[in-house]
């Protein structure tokens, strides 16, 4: 078995999210920052701006006049959307092949992740939240530490599966009793890694540990219902099956009744579709 | 030919060639029927336990509610050539997060609007895999009335 150490250094060999994504997620949490100073920073990166406007142009917006300007995408799809895109672009290309230790195949973790990311944003909405494309992006990227550890988790399978089933364990307090490090302790660390805010790496670390988010925080307790919905619908859902706990505290601080739940259960089927577009029209190189 | 009912779906056939599959199931139950005797299944995806809770929602789509769902498929599969007598039916999912209890536990209330439907109809479970945290997919071959269940994390299962 590996140790920890080695695992962590398998970080290395991802692809990092760009600057200009990661600078940009900054300045949108930023009340002071302009559009126009975030026009220019993203004009500034060609690359950025040639995968955005090729994003746009395809039949994720389904428009039919052609975007031709980061302002014009803007005009269009408004701020918060053309963030979650860029973001999603970015990290695209670390979700590729299937997490076999997770029982995932090719696409399934991303779609999941895409899916995940867009409840969470409207759950984000309904609580009036400001910090719309850091929850997006917190639920977007909560699993990366998936990617890394299903090679793990498959030589240990059966031993997590006894810990699961015979001892009353989380699936991920077993990845940390087995392995030594579960994936979203594992997913803080590329967080930090490709430097992202303090908070936003909390988020990743945390997103199974609601109870643990501070008390006028809900950016952990919206990213976690959205992955416990996500869980019920059983989309994304792996070898680790739903044994993950659950915290009715977390509706209540939420105000999220059962009927809520269902209701948003049943207004999701539509962003299936969305996700199917979104995946796509973003990832390219 | 693999034919896949996705979530909130249904599909009935009596075509030799068809298997009927369904993923990824959660909380959500998947439902198989099968009459040996007219060679025609179904397989029914829902996700949730009653259209009251949206009445526009389950006439757009009454595949995504049981108390919508599971008459239809019956219905189709009687349209087929299938009798309730000679229906064998197959029920998995119904999963729950660790847990999680009572009206929140979805997964549970999807089961039991099902008894509840088959009880009213004197329609019997012929199998049963239920509950727990574990993830479940369900194929069922038209020609044979075969099925087999996965369980996360193992192989596919005849049952």
């Amino acid at each position: 078995m590996k140790s920890v150490e080695n695992i962590i250094n398998e970080i290395e060999r991802l692809k990092p999210i760009s600057y200009t994504c990661n600078k940009i997620i900054e300045m949108t949490k930023n009340p002071d920052s302009s559009i126009n100073e975030l026009v220019d920073i993203i004009t500034y990166d060609q690359g950025a701006t040639a995968n955005i406007l090729r994003a746009c142009n395809s039949t994720y917006l389904g428009l039919s006049r052609k975007i031709t300007s980061i302002k014009h995408a803007i005009a269009f799809m408004g701020l918060d959307r053309l963030v979650n895109l860029i973001v999603v672009d970015s990290a695209a290309a670390n979700f590729r092949g299937g997490q076999t230790g997770y029982d995932l195949t090719e696409g399934e973790l991303w779609k999941y992740s895409v899916f995940s990311a867009l409840i969470a944003q409207n759950l984000a909405e309904k609580n009036q939240q400001k910090n719309i494309s850091f929850i997006f992006t917190s639920a977007l990227l909560k699993d990366i530490g998936k990617v890394i550890l299903h090679t793990y988790v498959n030589e240990s399978f059966n031993e997590i599966a006894f810990m699961v089933k015979e001892k009353g364990l989380t699936f991920i307090e077993a990845e940390k009793e087995v392995i030594g490090i579960d994936h979203a302790e594992l997913g803080a660390r590329v967080a930090a890694k490709w430097n992202f805010s303090p908070d936003m790496v909390n988020v990743i670390k945390n997103h199974h540990f609601p109870e643990l988010a501070p008390p006028d925080d809900l950016s952990i307790p919206v990213v976690y219902l959205a992955d416990s919905i996500c869980m019920m619908m059983g989309i994304g859902v792996g070898s680790d099956g739903l044994a993950y706990r659950y915290h009715q505290d977390i509706m209540d601080k939420l105000h999220f009744s059962n009927i809520d739940v269902q209701k948003t259960i049943a207004d999701s089927l539509e962003k299936l579709k969305d996700v199917e577009k979104l995946v796509n029209s973003t990832g390219g190189d | 030919m693999e034919v896949i009912i996705g979530v909130a779906d249904m599909k009935v056939s009596n075509d030799f060639e068809a298997v009927l599959i369904t993923y990824s199931l959660g909380s959500c139950i998947g439902l198989g029927i099968y009459d040996s005797v007219a060679k025609v299944g179904g397989l029914l995806h829902y996700m949730l336990p009653e259209s009251s809770l949206d009445s526009s929602k389950a006439k757009q789509n009454p595949f995504m509610f049981a108390d919508t769902g599971i008459p239809l498929l019956f219905k189709e599969a009687y349209k087929l050539g299938a009798k309730k007598h000679s229906i064998r039916t197959i029920v998995v999912g119904g999963s729950q997060i660790l847990d999680q209890k009572g009206f929140f536990n979805i997964g549970e209330r999807n089961f039991t609007a099902l008894r509840k439907i088959f009880w009213r109809n004197n329609v019997m479970i012929s199998y049963q895999h239920v509950g727990g945290n574990v993830n479940r997919t369900i194929k069922l071959e038209i020609k044979s009335g075969q099925t087999w269940l996965k369980i996360s994390g193992s192989e596919y299962q005849k049952i």
